[in-house]
């Protein structure tokens, strides 16, 4: 479970490093729209945060926050703030544009970690007090675990009887596909500016079928957790899945990519070492 | 033991619970997420606007300028927060910003803003911090830049870039 403290917390860790927050501060609060629980605070709080000053005091905060989530040290208090202010952040940045989903199942996996004895191993906090790992039962560490493969799982089995709910066989459309790609591979607001989403026209007899094997594919992800000699399948169709509306739609989920070591057994290698 | 099961079982429920709310309703209500990510089809009939920033700079040059280069934070987000802007999404919520308010109230309405009437501090935004990258003698800095919107009016898979009008702030 340590090993997932840092790979969740890790993850932020990176993605707030490499983030400009002073340029993020330049950007007119009056462009805001606050979402969700964000619409409870008041302007005058933004006017002051949406300064490179005060955005830059943020990403201090939240650095100094991770880092120490992700070593293990002060974890009970760490993985607490860390999640508080991750939970903020995105709200903020949601609040400039859309509800998108990335990194909304790394939000829900802090929440679990914060709440749960994840700095028991493979943390400073134990090299620190040189002490025995503490006899909690495998439970304890196990459940938690099973709450995140169950997240990641949720993400996609849910989002496959959505479309299913909401489309209905119109999804499996052979416009649906080469239509939404091309969308997106228009502007230059997009990170990337792949061009792939052209090719698709000329192949769109065949895209049905793909949409079908991507349905399945999210259906069957739960098996995932409960079935490990059908994991590697899983998770290797969603690393294809995420590669792919990389390549052709420019869209990216590289936070909800980085949770898939939560589903290797950590505790196979530590046995064999 | 009995104590960890009650608070296992009481994080799984305050997790679940909202996220099985917004499952039934199809509602993201921050930071209650249902997946809704192209849940409806893609319509070939139906057309799209979309949006090029671009720079003019010293030497007379007409640049493309991706967003994500100046405000990497905002990261894959951007289109949506231009969406947003141009539609004038943030004078249609319930608690405007005082600013937004009284520019509402010096228009005479919603009816009455023209569209994208927050573009141009957007632009100013971006277009300063891509000059601050840049000697102060620089060819490449920025003289204006500008936003320009294009749609593509669907029905066939031509014509992507039809010009609708442009943005353009002085720098």
């Amino acid at each position: 479970m340590g090993v997932a403290r840092v790979v969740v917390h890790g993850t932020f860790l990176v993605s707030v490093l490499i983030a400009s927050f002073s340029a993020l501060g330049r950007l007119p609060v009056t462009i805001l729209r606050p979402t969700g629980v964000m619409k409870y605070l008041p302007w005058s709080f933004y006017d002051r945060l949406l300064t490179p000053a005060g955005m830059t005091t943020l990403k201090v905060v939240m650095v100094l926050s991770l880092m120490l989530s992700t070593a293990g040290l002060f974890t009970v208090v760490s993985t607490k703030t860390s999640f508080l202010l991750v939970l903020f952040y995105q709200g903020l940045l949601r609040s400039f544009g859309h509800f998108n989903h990335d990194e909304m199942l790394g939000i829900y996996c802090l929440a679990v970690l914060a709440f749960t004895p994840c700095g028991d191993q493979f943390s400073l906090d134990q090299w620190w007090k040189k002490r025995k790992p503490i006899a909690r039962p495998s439970f304890a560490y196990a459940y938690p675990i099973l709450l995140m493969q169950l997240l990641i799982a949720w993400t996609y089995f849910s989002s496959c009887l959505l479309k299913l709910r909401a489309s209905g066989l119109s999804y499996l459309s052979p416009d649906n596909l080469p239509s939404l790609a091309i969308y997106h591979s228009l502007d230059n607001l997009h990170d990337t500016a792949f061009r792939l989403a052209f090719w698709l026209p000329q192949f769109k007899a065949y895209l049905p079928v793909v949409m079908v094997v991507v349905l399945v594919w999210e259906f069957c992800f739960p098996l995932a957790v409960f079935f490990p000699r059908w994991r590697w399948l899983l998770l290797g169709g969603g690393v294809i899945f995420h590669l792919s509306t990389l390549f052709f739609m420019n869209i990216f989920f590289p936070h909800q990519l980085a949770l898939y070591p939560i589903f290797i057994n950590w505790d196979r290698f530590r046995k064999t070492d | 033991m009995n104590w960890l099961k009650i608070k296992y079982a009481l994080l799984t429920v305050a997790i679940f619970l909202p996220l099985f709310w917004a499952f039934v309703y199809v509602r993201n209500a921050y930071p209650v997420a249902t997946w809704n990510v192209m849940m409806a089809p893609g319509l070939l009939e139906r057309g799209r606007s979309y949006w090029i920033l671009r720079g003019e700079t010293v030497s007379g040059q007409t640049i493309d300028i991706p967003p994500i280069t100046l405000t990497n934070a905002m990261y894959s987000r951007t289109w949506t927060m231009v969406n947003a802007t141009v539609a004038n999404q943030s004078f249609k919520i319930p608690n405007l910003h005082p600013a937004n308010a009284e520019l509402l109230r010096q228009s005479g309405g919603l009816e009455q803003l023209p569209p994208g009437a927050r573009v141009p501090d957007l632009l100013r935004a971006w277009g300063s911090l891509y000059n601050e990258r840049l000697g102060a003698s620089s060819p490449q800095r920025l003289k204006a830049i500008r936003l320009d919107m294009y749609r593509w009016e669907g029905g066939s898979y031509a014509n992507y870039d039809k010009f609708i009008e442009s943005w353009r702030q002085e720098l």
